[in-house]
């Protein structure tokens, strides 16, 4: 009888333990917030939006100079002949990008495209998750939806514009079937960026009352007035433009040179519209293209003259994003806007001609560390909106035009604009907004691409030491072989996807 | 060292004296005698001598004499020896009793160690091997896996680098998974570890049973996939007590054969001269006269090597009483490396003991601390991270040491000699950087079993495992392990704490039973496990001083390397058993263990794995008898499910990154996202497995010989499906998929000649296949980094471009397919696998075709071992034929823009139509453009046959008598590690290596295979001595 109790007590502390195993079997991470709980509160919400700018300072930062400016007249490479693995940027530059099938491996593409839909993702589900949502402050959750409409439209139209057709996400994704979505058209894309763009009007706070350094409802202005411009719609884009402008939110910075952000100060100034935003420091949110703007091989004691860092490190490779002798001949005389924008470094090292290299001046200012700075970049400065109005003024043939080009003109110390009015803005452009990653987009929408780019190909082949290759160096048998409209689509997504 | 060692052996010599003093007990009167081998009549000593039903006994000595007290005329002795069989013989009052034993090679009445119990050898449906700690006794080696090399049919046991206690890959039956874990579930005495099977002292190991097929391992459920080994710590053997003290020391060395052949200073120069000959540019001064560097090589790579001591002491004591047996092991092995700075030590001690409190009560206690120590200064690593790749790459012209004879700091040259990077000193490098781990390890167990009435047992029992340690990576300012990092370097340092936990409760319930000749034993039973890790990583740079490597003395704390982790994960399981059997002859066990993860979705979280198998002795039968060269004769069949739990802990969880901060003006400002998606049907991984055996005796167990055949299917494989990045992920984590697995698997052991000399051969050969059935839907391949996984294909195989020489002249390469833009006459020639005229990389249907695969034909060891007299000698052998590995150093020892030292092959490159070298490398003219492909495309050339056959150790051994009141028998013995390799593998020196490519061990399964060049592994000579006290 004791033996059968004795076993009958064993099998009961058993059953006890099997009793309590259910919930032994729910473990959440406990270094890790996970989906389940999160997206609850306001701060939540300002979390989310906050991580939806992330991508930008990547996009900025590391490619969409190359994308949007190196693939242009603007600047070029200047060739390091003893450095390889450099064929994905001077494909970029040489209008050389394979495109195998439609679709391309080079990485500066695949990661504009990737880094866009970063945010498109982000924006979602901030966007569903808001739907959901309750006991939220309204003035917070419409503040943080303007901002992720306004990102989520921002991210499609640099998509639309590098790309044409893209796949459409604007729910979150949350089983692998839905990961790859068919191409939209051009025109499906645009209509989205438009809905988005008036709607984050309705919700976002003028500058003067929003956090700096956020966007506004004037940057999303700006933003859908650049939309229409592209789609040629100048009326709206026109309305939309003087909107920004009677809204005494912007001014003209008085000189060109205090219009760009420093290290620390004068970051989102008068003048600034929307910049993206970095911060100096350890903590990751440093930029850093001043770097990517050097030419190559540079001593240390030559980087720290431009950058009055305390351990300057030398730098090899292949510089990019040297300005062309294109653009610098493309400055009037008295410009003051030139000797603001470039200046040169000589190199003792370098290997084109004295080792003497025109370089970016304008976003450059001294930092602590090397490789680690603070200078925001600017995406829409107030002088591209009087710009973009005198434009839309100009091309409805209405009066007006020259009174927005020459408020841009006469504070860069030059007198008001002569001859055609299109060509006049377009070279206004070219200069004011020199190596601001306008150029390409601006040869696109006005049909000019394939002429000047072909002809510009031409000139570097014919006179390659203009265009800082060294003596005996020549473009690559395949520089100017692909002068497309359009970037192919990324080969690492076609793979993946069955739409494309 | 010594000091602390004598001060260890003395403490347990002291308390063991007492326990063994303890023990002994007035007797009646004194039995003496001989114990002789049938074959050649002498003398055995090590016999194992019982009094029946008692406890007490004795052992017999070097010439086979024992003597033992006993308390009854009609008393009966039993006298067991290995490999013998075992005899019973009555005393009848004698007080001399002689015994003759016979071999017994199969050893049928052996009891080997199954999941959760034991079983008779001849009634195993299962495939099983087993193990005793003897085979592997003499190899002076730190990890268990290591020893057991060559003697497993079926595993394939690879040495993936000779860092010290690292780098070993076990493989049961081919096993792996795309992303799952692919080792064994390692058992130690019942408790499933969690840590590192190379921390346990082999010392401790009584024997190991390694079951393969799932019939054996489904009683493990979910952790059972990858096959299962079981290790039995010593225990004390019945009746004696037993001290022993094993101590050996050697040397290592890198041999000379298989170091890659990179160029000497003047061939460099020469090369360097060439390069800019053959472009039409002026040579620069140091390279104009190659021949002045005659004499004045530079050698990084042997510089970083040295021949290096290891030793090992284990003392062991045992004792067995009527109620109480212990053992104790108390071990330090320490290894020097053979990379200058790298060492590895281990302190360990067990002690386990069993203790009858009455005829149906037992408890067990087992305690095993060790204490590790090792630093390996960032020996492995490619793209210019590891300190080994680097020093081949250097310019063998760079001074290693200064005009004074001191280290030089680092070496650049002028920019118009083409050199791009900055060299550091890697000797220095080597010397100064620290890379540290101390760990220490604590694996306990405590159980009671009950048996409350015949037949019944009921055993409870907690085990648990605290793993604590603390890695500190330094490198000093005068130090990098990098190419290209100018010295002052910033000086950096990592550390990482971790510790883990681990707690396991099993209740288990056993019940035999017989009614006539049908035999049962009846099993269930529940158990918990739960798992913790906390972890704490630092990230540190620039220190004010480098004498003071600190926290506080850091400048900076890198905030993206300092992270806190969590890990945990625990499992509640039911598990059952039925063994049954009728006359011992036709057997069948049914198994089925239930299993609940918090690692499985919560829509998923119970697993069911169940199996079966039956065998049948047919040489039972009356109609075997007429074969009488037959003596056993069994065949067995099983199938079953098991799993693999190996999936992460948290991949079922969306987590939340809330490291996305942003900036606004100037302030930082939090920023979270969404970083994974989640998946609530997320499981464990399921194999089937079927297996066939047939187990054979013959001649009086003289031969005998297993084979094997499996076929098994796993599907559900986890794998991080990439998605499309449209998403804003990058993959989901899903099951998918089905690979098919089977294989042939021979064991032979044969007694060759006995007598005085006698001769056994020991001889397994391994044929594994898979196949990939599936993957996820719409996808039919999976790229790893050099590698392609494909459907209809074996997994991982070698993806690249097929080289086809080079374009000899311009009318070849008018004629060929080319890389637009970029061929040019001399450049390598690839095949246009898709025939569209061009050659392309990238996207499903470019030029890339399978090169080779990682896998090999067959696998195969032989131990050879022979005795005579006192003297033996054993070989072991192991090989591996028809895998290849992918030299991957190639894309930049044989980069042809001279910025590092190259291959001395590459002296036969293609120059000029006139002079196209031997086809293999192609022309240094065009610079990136053109050289790019041939470096940066991986292609068929960095694909070398990998077969090898390796003995891997020679022992031999002599055996002498005792010498009175010192010790009782001593064994001195000298063994060869890694005697010599046969293989033509050329791209480095190990043909097991497989390494990833930040340089750790065993490449992952979807791209293994891959030599980037990393810590050689050693030869060894090594002497040892073993005395019986």
């Amino acid at each position: 009888m004791k033996k059968i109790t004795k076993i009958i007590i064993l099998f009961g502390l058993l059953g006890l333990l099997i009793t309590s195993c259910d919930n032994e079997l729910t473990i959440f991470p406990e270094d890790s917030l996970s989906s389940d709980t999160f997206f609850k509160t306001d701060a939540d919400f300002e979390q989310a939006v906050n991580a939806a700018y992330v991508p930008l300072r990547n996009i900025v930062n590391d490619r969409a100079w190359l994308l949007g400016e190196m693939h242009s007249d603007n600047t070029y490479y200047a060739r390091n002949v003893l450095f390889g693995a450099t064929e994905q940027q001077e494909d970029v530059a040489d209008f050389a990008i394979p495109s195998d099938g439609g679709v391309t491996t080079n990485t500066h593409v695949t990661n504009q495209y990737i880094l866009d839909y970063r945010i498109i993702a982000r924006t979602n589900q901030i966007l569903a998750s808001l739907e959901v949502a309750e006991g939220l402050d309204a003035a917070a959750a419409a503040n943080v939806k303007g901002q992720s409409l306004f990102l989520r439209a921002y991210a499609y139209f640099e998509l639309v514009r590098y790309f044409g057709s893209v796949p459409l996400h604007l729910v979150p994704v949350t089983k692998r079937e839905e990961a790859a979505l068919p191409l939209s058209t051009a025109e499906e894309i645009y209509a989205q960026i438009i809905s988005d763009a008036l709607e984050a009007i309705t919700l976002l706070p003028p500058k003067s009352q929003q956090d700096p350094g956020r966007v506004t409802v004037g940057a999303a202005q700006t933003l859908l007035a650049n939309v229409y411009i592209v789609r040629q719609q100048w009326a709206e884009a026109e309305s939309l433009l003087l909107t920004v402008v009677n809204s005494n939110e912007y001014m003209l910075m008085p000189e060109y040179a205090d219009a760009f952000p420093g290290n620390t100060d004068n970051k989102n100034n008068a003048e600034s519209v929307f910049e993206v935003q970095f911060k100096e420091g350890p903590e990751g949110l440093n930029s850093s293209f001043i770097y990517n703007f050097l030419p190559r091989p540079i001593t240390a004691e030559e980087v720290a003259t431009l950058t009055g860092t305390s351990n300057a490190q030398p730098v090899n490779g292949e510089g990019n994003n040297i300005p062309t002798p294109d653009i610098i001949a493309a400055y009037e005389a008295g410009d003051k806007r030139k000797n603001a924008s470039i200046d040169s470094i000589t190199l003792s090292g370098g290997f084109w001609k004295d080792g003497t290299y025109p370089i970016i001046k304008k976003f450059r200012d001294t930092h602590s560390l090397h490789g680690n700075h603070g200078m925001n970049w600017p995406v829409y400065r107030y002088s591209e909106v009087l710009l973009f109005l005198a434009e839309a003024l100009n091309e409805q043939s209405k009066a007006g035009a020259d009174t927005y080009l020459n408020l841009v003109r006469t504070r860069a110390g030059l007198l008001g604009a002569t001859g055609d009015m299109r060509e006049a803005i377009l070279n206004e452009r070219r200069v004011e907004l020199a190596f601001e990653n306008k150029r390409w987009f601006d040869l696109v929408r006005t049909g000019r691409a394939t002429e000047v780019i072909t002809a510009y190909g031409n000139r570097i082949k014919a006179t390659p030491s203009d265009y800082y290759y060294p003596e005996g160096a020549a473009p690559r048998g395949n520089a100017f072989t692909n002068i497309s409209l359009l970037y192919a689509l990324p080969a690492a997504e076609a793979d993946l996807s069955p739409n494309f | 060292m010594g000091k602390k060692f004598n001060k260890i052996t003395r403490t347990f010599i002291l308390v063991f004296s007492l326990i063994v003093a303890s023990n002994a007990n007035a007797q009646d009167r004194v039995v003496t005698g001989t114990v002789i081998s049938s074959d050649d009549s002498s003398g055995l000593p090590g016999v194992n001598v019982l009094v029946k039903g008692t406890t007490n006994g004795a052992v017999t000595d070097f010439d086979g004499r024992y003597n033992i007290t006993v308390a009854n005329d009609n008393d009966v002795l039993v006298f067991s020896y290995i490999g013998f069989t075992t005899q019973e013989i009555s005393v009848n009052g004698r007080s001399e009793v002689n015994a003759t034993m016979a071999e017994d090679a199969t050893n049928l009445e052996e009891v080997i160690l199954v999941g959760y119990g034991s079983q008779l050898k001849r009634e195993v449906t299962g495939a099983v091997q087993t193990l005793k700690a003897d085979t592997f006794k003499d190899i002076p080696v730190s990890q268990i896996t290591q020893k057991l090399q060559g003697q497993l049919t079926g595993v394939q046991i690879n040495q993936t680098t000779g860092k010290p206690g690292e780098g070993m890959s076990v493989r049961i039956r081919g096993q792996f998974s795309i992303s799952g874990g692919s080792s064994p579930l390692y058992v130690i005495d019942g408790f499933p570890i969690t840590g590192d099977i190379s921390t346990i002292n082999p010392d401790e190991i009584q024997d190991i049973s390694v079951l393969k097929d799932a019939a054996s391992t489904s009683l493990y459920g979910s952790r059972a996939a990858n096959g299962v080994v079981l290790i039995t710590t010593k225990r004390g053997i019945t009746g004696q007590t037993n001290v022993s003290l094993n101590v050996s020391t050697g040397l290592q060395e890198v041999p000379m054969r298989g170091r890659v052949k990179m160029m000497d200073a003047v061939q460099f120069a020469q090369f360097k001269k060439e390069y800019y000959e053959d472009q039409g540019d002026p040579v620069p001064p140091i390279f104009q006269n190659p021949s002045q560097y005659e004499g004045q090589t530079n050698d990084w790579y042997d510089a970083l090597l040295q021949t290096a001591p290891v030793q090992t002491y284990n003392l062991t004591v045992t004792s067995n009483t009527e109620k109480l047996k212990t053992a104790l092991v108390a071990g330090f092995f320490k290894q020097d490396g053979v990379v200058i700075n790298s060492d590895y030590e281990r302190y360990s001690l067990r002690m386990n003991m069993d203790y009858n409190i009455s005829e149906k009560v037992k408890v067990g206690f087992n305690l095993a601390p060790s204490y590790i120590k090792d630093n390996t200064p960032r020996t492995d690593g490619s793209r210019g991270t590891g300190i080994l790749f680097n020093a081949l790459h250097t310019w063998p012209i760079m001074p290693i040491y200064d005009a004074n004879g001191e280290l030089t700091y680092s070496n650049t040259l002028p920019a118009s000699t083409g050199n791009i990077f900055t060299y550091a000193n890697w000797v220095r490098s080597a010397q100064q950087i620290v890379n540290e781990t101390k760990d220490i390890n604590l694996l306990s167990n405590a159980f009671i079993e009950y048996r409350p009435i015949k037949g019944l047992t009921l055993k409870s029992s907690i085990n648990a495992e605290i793993y604590s340690s603390r890695f500190k990576f330094f490198s000093p300012s005068t130090a990098t392990y990098r190419i290209n990092r100018p010295i002052p370097a910033t000086s950096e340092s990592q550390r990482i704490d971790t510790n883990d936990f681990s707690w396991l409760n099993e209740n288990i319930a056993t019940y035999d039973r017989s009614f006539g000749e049908h035999n049962f034993q009846l099993l269930g039973g529940f158990t918990y496990q739960t798992f913790r890790r906390d972890q704490t990583i630092i990230g540190l740079d620039t220190f004010s001083d480098d004498r003071l490597p600190t926290i506080q003395g850091a400048a900076n704390i890198n905030r993206g390397g300092t992270n806190d982790f969590v890990q945990e994960w625990s499992l509640a399981s039911f598990l059952s058993k039925l063994t049954y059997n009728y006359m011992g002859k036709y057997l069948l066990t049914a198994s089925i263990r239930s299993d609940g993860s918090s690692r499985f979705g919560s829509e998923n979280r119970w697993g069911t794995f169940p199996s079966v198998s039956v065998g049948w002795v047919v040489s039972d039968e009356s109609f075997m008898d007429q074969y009488e060269s037959i003596s056993m004769a069994k065949i067995r069949a099983s199938y079953g499910v098991t799993g693999n739990n190996n999936i992460g802990n948290y991949t079922q969880y969306a987590l939340i990154d809330n490291t996305q901060n942003a900036a606004f003006g100037n302030d930082l400002v939090p920023g979270s996202a969404v970083n994974s998606l989640s998946n609530t049907n997320l499981g464990w991984e399921t194999t089937k497995q079927f297996d066939i055996g047939l187990d054979l005796s013959l001649f009086n167990d003289r031969v005998s010989f297993v084979y094997d055949y499996y076929s098994k299917n796993t599907s559900n494989l986890l794998y991080a499906v990439q998605v499309p990045q449209e998403s804003g992920f990058t993959e989901f984590s899903d099951n998918i998929g089905e690979i098919k697995f089977w294989g042939h698997e021979f064991g032979l052991n044969t007694v060759n000649t006995t007598g005085k000399l006698r001769w056994t051969t020991n001889a397994n050969i391994s044929f594994n296949r898979n196949e990939v059935l599936s993957l996820a839907d719409g996808i039919d391949r999976v790229y790893g980094n050099w590698h392609i996984t494909q459907v209809g294909q074996p997994f991982g195989q070698f993806y690249g471009h097929i080289a086809d020489g080079v374009y000899l002249n311009q009318a070849d390469l008018d004629s060929s397919p080319q890389v637009p833009g970029r061929s040019t006459v001399g450049s390598i020639k690839l095949v246009d696998v898709n025939g569209d005229g061009v050659i392309t990389r990238g996207g499903d249907n470019d030029d890339r075709a399978i090169m080779g695969s990682p896998f090999p034909d067959f696998t195969y060891g032989i131990t050879n071992t022979l005795t005579y007299g006192n003297f033996d000698f054993s070989v072991i052998g192991t090989g591996s034929q028809g895998n290849q590995l992918l030299v991957r150093h190639l894309f930049s020892t044989t980069n042809l823009d001279g910025v590092f030292n190259l291959l001395e092959d590459v002296q036969y490159r293609f120059r000029s139509v006139d002079n196209p070298g031997r086809g293999f490398y192609g022309t240094t003219v065009g610079g990136g453009n053109v050289t790019g492909i041939e470096r940066d495309w991986v292609n068929s050339r960095f694909v070398a046959d990998a077969s090898y056959f390796n003995i891997r150790n020679i022992t031999l051994g002599y055996t002498l008598g005792g010498v009175k009141n010192f010790f009782d028998s001593a064994r001195i013995y000298a063994s060869i590690q890694n005697v010599h390799i046969f293989t033509k593998y050329w791209g480095g020196p190990n043909p097991e290596i497989s390494v990833q490519d930040n340089g750790q061990g065993d490449g992952g399964n979807l791209s293994s295979g891959v030599d980037i060049s990393g810590y050689p592994v050693p030869r060894i000579f090594s002497i040892g001595v073993n005395l019986n006290f």
